[in-house]
């Protein structure tokens, strides 16, 4: 994909004839036609020009990266520096290169490019990646507002935190309560948890926002981890899905800010910067709409999107944004 | 006016808790109805042009939205974008049988003939 319609047509037959006719080759001089060509067929290698006009390379290599993980990317751009192939590596491009000026570069350009089409990366460990953790689990249960009780069980022990409107209230394992049973359950590193249906705890031992909730579990998680394991550990997972809705929602990507827009936790988030100006843009106009009707206080912004849901929230004291997909594909009711 | 338009928008204002509706058409012209004294129409159409303004913000993170919903806390606006421009903005009471009715509405709205 390059604005530079001859630069397409310099390449394509060049590229086709050093490949000896092994390469099928479509061009495209825009993100939207480079969109449309994948839609409709299934390619190895996608190489991007940086400098675009609308949407630039570096946004669309982010875009690229979660609509089609496995496909590989490369980035090209006349005007190389470190800022740029940084931008580029970070948003899902497995190459960096420099627009060649001469025919010798074009070749070399071609024989990196042919590399990268027939290197396959090492698999081992996508599979745990792709399932859900109970840090995860609890994000949704939050930021969805919803009531419920997880159960955790692992080879030595059990424990139960219970979500109510969204809210951390309760968490027991054996004779802890409070923030420190929660912190000792969301340190286990293997086992299984459960969602069940909410009834009210035995007590009311936490009061902390979530989002903070989280964050000190996965310190303490940290500081407690053995650096010598000699397994990797296996991460928790779901025993049964919870009763009515089907399946879990699969989370694609989360990020939490201060307030400020600073990140504190992020995971799968290929463009948080870009992320947080859309927070605070949403912010912005929640405060306009909030000016137009009256409406009350700005709770959170739902976005439907075509095979997924996010959440964004934007409070004086934080900024998340959640993007969950269902297993099936379907977007999360 | 659009007669396709303003039947629909006639319907869509029945259920108890709507406090207002408006369609932003691909050519900019606004059309809305109010249903409560705070959201009068020349502020449910000012609501209709921000929200429009707002979508590019969207594509420039690579988000296609199919809808959107601005959760307030004592109402919330569901915002519909087709893919011809028109755009839609619904607002209701929260809790209220019209905040139960906005896919149902969403739907109507995806499936209404605006044009000849």
């Amino acid at each position: 994909m390059d604005d530079e319609k001859h630069f397409l047509e310099t390449i394509r037959p060049l590229f086709a004839d050093w490949s000896k006719n092994t390469w099928r080759i479509e061009v495209a001089i825009s993100a939207d036609q480079a969109l449309g060509i994948l839609k409709d067929s299934q390619f190895d290698l996608i190489v991007v020009d940086v400098n675009m006009p609308v949407l630039d390379g570096v946004q669309f290599l982010s875009i690229l990266s979660r609509r089609y993980p496995d496909l590989k990317k490369a980035a090209l751009t006349g005007l190389a520096n470190e800022e740029k192939r940084a931008a580029c590596l970070t948003n899902g491009a497995e190459l960096f290169i420099e627009k060649p000026r001469s025919a010798e570069g074009l070749k070399s350009v071609f024989t990196m490019l042919d590399e990268l089409v027939t290197w396959r990366p090492q698999t081992g460990f996508q599979g745990m990646l792709r399932r859900v953790n109970l840090q995860d689990v609890i994000q949704m249960e939050c930021l969805g507002r919803n009531s419920s009780i997880l159960e955790i069980t692992d080879r030595k022990m059990s424990g139960r935190i219970y979500i109510e409107d969204g809210r951390i209230i309760h968490a027991g394992v054996g004779s802890l309560a409070g923030e420190a049973a929660f912190q000792k359950l969301l340190a286990l590193a293997s086992g299984a948890f459960q969602l069940q249906p909410f009834e009210p705890p035995p007590a009311r031992t936490i009061e902390g926002q979530w989002e903070f909730l989280l964050m000190e579990a996965a310190r303490v998680r940290d500081e407690s981890a053995q650096p010598a394991a000699d397994a990797a550990p296996e991460p928790a997972r779901i025993l049964d899905t919870p009763p009515g809705d089907g399946q879990l929602p699969r989370l694609m990507e989360t990020l939490i800010c201060s307030g400020q827009g600073k990140p504190l936790y992020q995971w799968q988030c290929y463009d948080a910067n870009g992320r947080v100006e859309l927070l605070k843009k949403i912010s912005q106009y929640a405060a306009r709409l909030g000016r137009l009707l009256p409406l009350g206080k700005f709770d959170r912004l739902e976005i439907q999107l075509h095979d997924s849901r996010a959440v964004a929230q934007a409070k004086s004291d934080r900024l998340v944004y959640v993007q969950a997909a269902a297993e099936n594909g379907k977007p999360p009711a | 006016m659009n007669p396709v338009l303003d039947q629909w928008l006639a319907s869509c204002v029945r259920s108890a808790g709507t406090l207002g509706c408006g369609v932003r058409l691909p050519d900019g012209t606004c059309v809305s109805r109010s249903l409560h004294e705070g959201f009068p129409q020349n502020h449910l159409d000012e609501t209709l042009r921000c929200l429009a303004e707002l979508s590019p913000v969207f594509s420039g993170q690579g988000l296609f939205p199919r809808w959107l919903t601005w959760a307030f806390e004592s109402g919330q606006l569901r915002v519909v974008i087709r893919s011809d421009g028109a755009l839609c903005v619904f607002a209701a009471q929260t809790n209220s049988l019209a905040a139960r009715n906005l896919d149902a509405i969403t739907e109507d709205f995806f499936a209404l003939k605006l044009a000849d």
